[in-house]
């Protein structure tokens, strides 16, 4: 691999997080390096999507900070993440079920689009013309995902393999800096396994994306990633490359061991 | 204008007759990040220029062979175009086949250089490296995902193209020079075929050959520049260098490629191509698909469906001929048009069909009828790799489900005495590549080709192909016996699943029957006819009659055709179980065994030859478990009548 | 008893065959008040697919807007210029309803945003009655130079009357479907709207700001509400009593499904045509007031076939 493993470009320190009386989050702190592959594992209800939700500021955390391309926060908007070129995925899919996948991808590009209002409701020159510079990169999206087929097809309608895919594809479309995965392979067969490790992969070798996934497959984990931290009852129990994470004893214990 | 008096003997003096001719029209199209992308004949000679110094300054040389690997994309037909116009040979290859096949072909055509279209087809290349170390230079089209790869051996596209116009740059005569050093006898294209046993063989055709007979083709259905083509089929498949590339390079349309393989059906709907050619399991899919969408649609669109279909199916084909049809089924013809066959047309990128062709294996004849009767003029050939497909077709206007059209012009066929349909054309390959022996076996010393198929000329002097000479027999009496053939024509009944036909040095034709469990168990269930299983519905009186009517009509087909009269089906039975490839009765690709089932069931063959009504079976059999056992049986034997000539031709 | 049958399944159904021209007057006026019916429909649809809140206030908004019309003229303010204004009102407050009722309560059960509405029409009622009394008022037709006076169309072999009033409220409120599908369909605003209505989740992942979107839904509510506003005040008057007819987008909403514009404007010509029909050749048989009720019944017969709605998407609940 040609690529360079930067700067931290995500910090995440002290954060804590409960709902009611329910502990998700404890003291956990985090670094994501610039154009590397991290990836969060750990058992179900270990708060690994705790985390994601607080990066991209669906959760405000109690304690503790995030910051992102050098600005402290002590709490995020997901408006002023995705601002700030954080996109994600989601666990189950969240699409837009009645919308083709090109109307799908094109939400992506929200946060690009510039034309005011009154252009926008008169659809006039300017907005039109952005409409298309846009469906043009929306067009190489579709390209590096292999999706042509499935266009103007809606959502809806397609198999989950390739509602993943989509949902990647929407991600993409945003160009961010940093790309939150959450579970992007759970539910797919090997072959789409295997497609989607790829994309991941191209994404990050191709875009010098960052990318930061939530994977139970152990063995993907492996592949993928550059370093994985190990989560448990909401705490961080290790932090390493996948070979030293594999090996530490407390990871077998609470992860490797016990839960499978 | 850039050769002194372009000729049109080979193909690269076509390429440039056509820049002459049309220099800013398309020559070719490709779908790619979601628009239509083309380039006119003046660019694609600058490209293929391009390509060919390129291979030239790579050391590519006149006689040398290139494979070209990946689906049909304009910088792969380039390159073909490239190859040959250094007086090299083109071998395109299968693009899904697997490392190994691909090993034998690159060895057997001693390939040094290679274009592979993607990551996928490099990383196959790679594999074989070690087997085949000749191979010296990939080069790859899309470069996705092959940023990191060092093999020295590797090189994009792009990256030839630069230096071939910096050695065009300083040898501006080379490229024409070479084009002018090129003769139609030349070996234009190797293109391997699978051939069901052993190896493939690597079939030559010269320049000459492909040339005469796509000008043939041409001629025949009037192709000409207003024409629109999209190839999908493999580059390796001989139709597609014969309509995809020796075609647009004569007649100078525009060819089209898709966007993607997966996009097929939305890019045959934008086009709209005039001239398309699948086999029948495409057309069967396409039907399939949408007979479904129907399925799903409101019960108005359904309703008015089934209707326009009824007039379609009464009406269509007639009108299609241009013969009589009631003033009020025309009309409804009309109408549905409009309605229906306009829009399912368009739904199906069919509605420019001027000429659509099927062949390479029998059509079923609803599948057939559905498309002739919504105005498609859908037609069939017969041919081979070694002819250049071309041997017969039917014309508009006189089409038939059961032949494949007359011999083409300037096409001799010959029936031989066993029956084997020989033949000899402009198009009769060469050689098989490297393989002489091989060769000699299939083209006698009259240079007619020897196809394998057996056939016959019927009274109008249609070709009538029946089945593999091999498996045809004869009679006691010395009529044909086709079983493959007769049982087809049974498996064109949707209740029939599998059949077997006996009677190779016996009498009369005798069958073993397997029903469709799902046709006849839908059926069984409108009739309110309960069942256990495939064994009870199998032994089912009315189930027998409803597969004797079946076999009855075969036989009036038969009696109509004075060749197979004779080999009319007179006793049947219909088998306790289904034939399973698990129990060896047919192969992995599900072709019935006939000589296996014959031994195994011998009791039952015999007897259906020796008149009794009736047999007890017992067979060992496995189930889907994977636990065998025994199933018994008692079966009926059926008797099915026979018609002579003149009462089949009063019923039809 | 065969009398009875005979009036409820014959007779109006002779009547019908012998005066075709009644029967299309009949269908015409329907069709009108139809129209109108979808109009308020369309509003409730608009705010319930983006926000899932259903907007009981929207009848209000209808009165609302056509009082502020009405009011700021007879205060002299010249015609055009009170219908600008009203269009800022309405602007003001749909700005006011997402800062002090959608965003405080986000993530609250439907039924609390609900209830939050029902203050919201109360508050409005409150406020047009301080601001411009409680009396009816007379819709500013004629300043608006809303056309007057009607057409007698032979037909049929006799005449059908059309309101030219009615015309124009037809031909306005097809124009403003159409701008809104358009709307939706081909821009950006509509895409995130639609986005919205689908997955909030997904909608802020992407960066669509919800308040914005709450904003322009209950706007272009507004902007509806205003011209229903208008038809309907310059077909009877303006006052409180006009809310009753929010109740009538109900059946409406029920027989188009809540998601479905194209299903608020046919549901509610089936229940204005529905409506005209029943009252004339059915009403003298059951008595006077069937007007009231019968929408319902229509609407109740339709959701014994199809309980999603003639367009409703199917109701799938996932577990």
């Amino acid at each position: 691999m040609g690529k360079t493993v930067g700067a931290p470009i995500l910090e995440v320190e002290g954060v804590s997080l409960s709902f009611g009386g329910v502990v998700a989050l404890q003291a956990v702190t985090f670094d994501v390096r610039e154009h590397e592959i991290r990836a969060i594992i750990g058992p179900n209800g270990a708060g690994k999507s705790s985390l994601l939700n607080v990066i991209n500021g669906f959760y405000h955390p109690q304690q503790g900070s995030i910051s992102f391309k050098g600005r402290r926060r002590r709490q995020v908007d997901p408006h002023e993440a995705a601002q700030a070129g954080i996109a994600r995925t989601f666990q189950n899919i969240a699409l837009f079920r009645g919308m083709t996948v090109l109307d799908n991808l094109m939400t992506g590009r929200t946060l690009k689009m510039t034309s005011n209002f009154l252009q926008q409701a008169l659809y006039w020159g300017a907005a039109r013309r952005e409409e298309l510079e846009h469906r043009a990169k929306i067009e190489e999206v579709i390209d590096f995902l292999e999706i042509q087929h499935i266009r103007k097809t809606p959502v809806g309608r397609l198999p989950y393999g390739l509602q993943k895919r989509v949902e990647l594809g929407r991600a993409l479309a945003a160009e961010p800096q940093l790309l939150l995965l959450d579970e992007p392979m759970a539910g797919m067969n090997l072959e789409e396994k295997q497609d989607m490790c790829r994309f991941i992969l191209d994404v990050n070798d191709q875009f010098g994306t960052t990318i930061v996934l939530i994977e139970h497959d152990m063995s993907v984990v492996m592949d993928l990633s550059d370093r994985v931290a190990v989560l448990d009852y909401g705490r961080k129990i290790a932090d390493g490359a996948p070979d030293e994470v594999r090996r530490d004893q407390a990871v077998i214990d609470a992860y490797l061991g016990v839960a499978h | 204008m850039l050769l002194e008096e372009a000729s049109t003997d080979t193909f690269p003096r076509l390429l440039l007759k056509q820049v002459e001719i049309r220099p800013d029209r398309p020559a070719i199209r490709e779908k790619d990040l979601g628009i239509w992308q083309s380039w006119t004949w003046t660019q694609v000679v600058e490209r293929v220029r391009a390509l060919a110094c390129g291979l030239a300054a790579q050391g590519f040389r006149r006689g040398d062979r290139l494979a070209i690997i990946g689906d049909n994309r304009p910088r792969l037909y380039w390159s073909m175009m490239a190859a040959q116009a250094l007086g090299g040979i083109p071998v395109p290859l299968y693009q899904d086949a697997v490392a190994g096949e691909m090993a034998f072909v690159l060895g057997d055509a001693e390939i040094e250089y290679a274009v592979a279209e993607d990551q996928e087809q490099v990383d196959k290349l790679l594999e074989i490296l070690p087997q085949w170390p000749r191979l010296r230079r990939i080069y790859f089209d899309d470069p996705r995902g092959l940023r990191h790869y060092a093999q020295a051996e590797l090189m994009s596209l792009d990256s030839l193209e630069a230096i071939g116009r910096d050695f065009a740059g300083r040898n501006p005569e080379f490229f024409l020079d070479e084009i002018g050093k090129g003769e139609p006898s030349d070996v234009a294209v190797i293109l391997y075929t699978s051939g069901t046993t052993g190896n493939p063989k690597g079939v030559s055709q010269t320049h000459a050959a492909m040339i005469r007979t796509a000008g043939v083709l041409v001629e025949f259905d009037g192709i000409g520049k207003g024409d629109d083509l999209l190839c999908y089929l493999p580059m390796a498949w001989v139709g597609d260098f014969l309509y995809s590339y020796a075609q647009v390079h004569i007649a100078g349309f525009c060819l089209n490629c898709p966007e993607s393989p997966d996009t097929v059906m939305t890019d045959l709907r934008e086009i709209g191509p005039t001239y398309f050619f699948a086999p029948p399991r495409i057309y069967e899919n396409i039907l399939t698909q949408v007979m479904i969408r129907i399925e799903d649609a409101g019960w108005v669109k359904r309703r008015m469906f089934r209707a326009f279909m009824g007039v379609a199916k009464r009406a269509g084909m007639k009108i299609l001929e241009g013969k009589p049809a009631p003033l009020v089924d025309r009309l409804l013809y009309r109408l549905g048009e409009v309605f229906v066959y306009g829009p399912l047309k368009n739904v199906l990128g069919m509605s420019r069909i001027r000429v659509a062709y099927t062949g390479g294996e029998a059509i079923g004849p609803d599948l057939f009828d559905f498309y002739r009767s919504i105005g498609i003029n859908l037609k069939q050939l017969y041919g081979m790799t070694e002819t250049c497909v071309t041997v017969c077709m039917q014309s508009s206007g006189d089409v038939r489900l059961d032949t494949v059209g007359r011999p083409m012009p300037g096409v001799e066929v010959r029936i031989a005495g066993s029956g084997e349909v020989l033949v000899r054309s402009p198009g009769v390959m060469k050689e098989y590549y490297r393989r002489a022996d091989a060769t000699r076996e299939v083209i006698d010393a009259e240079g007619f080709f020897h196809t394998g198929d057996a056939g016959y000329f019927d009274a109008d002097g249609h070709l009538k192909i029946i089945d593999r000479a091999k498996d045809v027999g004869k009679l006691a009496d010395g009529t044909l016996f086709a079983p493959k053939y007769l049982e087809n024509k049974l498996k064109f009944f949707p209740y029939i699943k599998e059949a077997v036909c006996f009677g190779d040095r016996r009498e009369k034709v005798c069958a073993f029957v397997n029903i469709d469990m799902a046709a006849v168990g839908n059926w069984a269930e409108k009739r309110n006819l309960s069942y256990t299983g495939y064994a009870d519905l199998a032994g089912k009186p009315e189930v027998r009659d409803l597969v004797r009517e079946c076999v009855e009509k075969v036989n009036r087909d038969l009696a109509a055709d004075p060749a197979l009269g004779n080999s009319q089906i007179r006793r049947f039975l219909i088998l306790h179980k289904e034939l399973d490839a698990d129990d060896g009765e047919l192969t992995r690709t599900r072709k019935v065994r006939r000589r296996f089932i014959g031994e195994k069931y011998d009791s039952l063959v015999n007897a259906l030859y020796s008149g009794e009504a009736g047999c007890h079976v017992e067979t060992q059999m496995r189930f889907e478990d994977g636990r065998a056992g025994t199933v018994s049986a008692d079966l009926a034997i059926v008797d099915a009548k026979t018609f002579d000539d003149a009462a089949a031709r009063k019923a039809a | 008893m065969t009398h009875l049958l005979y009036s409820i399944f014959v007779d109006p159904f002779v009547q019908m065959g012998a005066a075709p021209d009644l029967l299309a007057q009949t269908l015409w006026e329907g069709l009108v008040s139809g129209v109108l019916y979808a109009l308020i429909a369309l509003g409730f649809v608009l705010i319930f697919k983006a926000s899932g809140v259903f907007n009981f206030a929207q009848g209000i908004m209808v009165v609302f807007s056509a009082l502020t019309l009405v009011g700021l003229n007879e205060h002299g303010v010249p015609a055009y210029l009170a219908l600008a204004l009203t269009v800022v009102v309405m602007l003001v407050l749909a700005f006011a309803v997402e800062r002090v009722i959608l965003r405080p309560l986000v993530n609250q059960p439907d039924i609390i945003l609900f209830m939050a509405t029902f203050g919201l029409t109360y508050f409005l009622i409150g406020l047009g009655e301080l601001i411009f009394g409680g009396d009816p008022k007379v819709m500013i037709s004629d300043q608006l130079r809303l056309p007057g006076g009607s057409y007698r169309i032979p037909m049929l072999g006799g005449y059908v009357q059309m309101q030219k009033i009615d015309i124009a409220a037809t031909v306005i409120a097809s124009l403003m479907v159409a701008a809104l599908a358009i709307m939706f369909n081909r821009t950006r605003i509509g895409r995130a709207l639609r986005a919205v209505a689908d997955s909030h989740k997904a909608a802020l992942s992407v960066g669509i700001s919800l308040e914005q979107i709450w904003v322009i839904v209950w706007f272009a509510a507004g902007i509806v509400a205003i011209a229903t506003g208008i038809m309907w005040g310059a077909r009877s008057n303006v006052s409180f009593a006009l809310e009753i007819i929010a109740l009538k987008a109900l059946p409406v909403l029920i027989l188009g499904g809540f998601t479905s514009i194209p299903g608020a404007i046919i549901g509610g010509i089936i229940i204005g045509v529905g409506e005209k029909i029943g009252e004339f050749y059915w009403g003298p048989l059951l008595g006077s007031g069937i007007e009231s009720w019968l929408a319902y019944v229509i609407a109740l017969v339709f959701l014994l076939f199809r309980p999603q709605g003639l367009f409703g998407e199917r109701i799938i609940e996932r577990l």
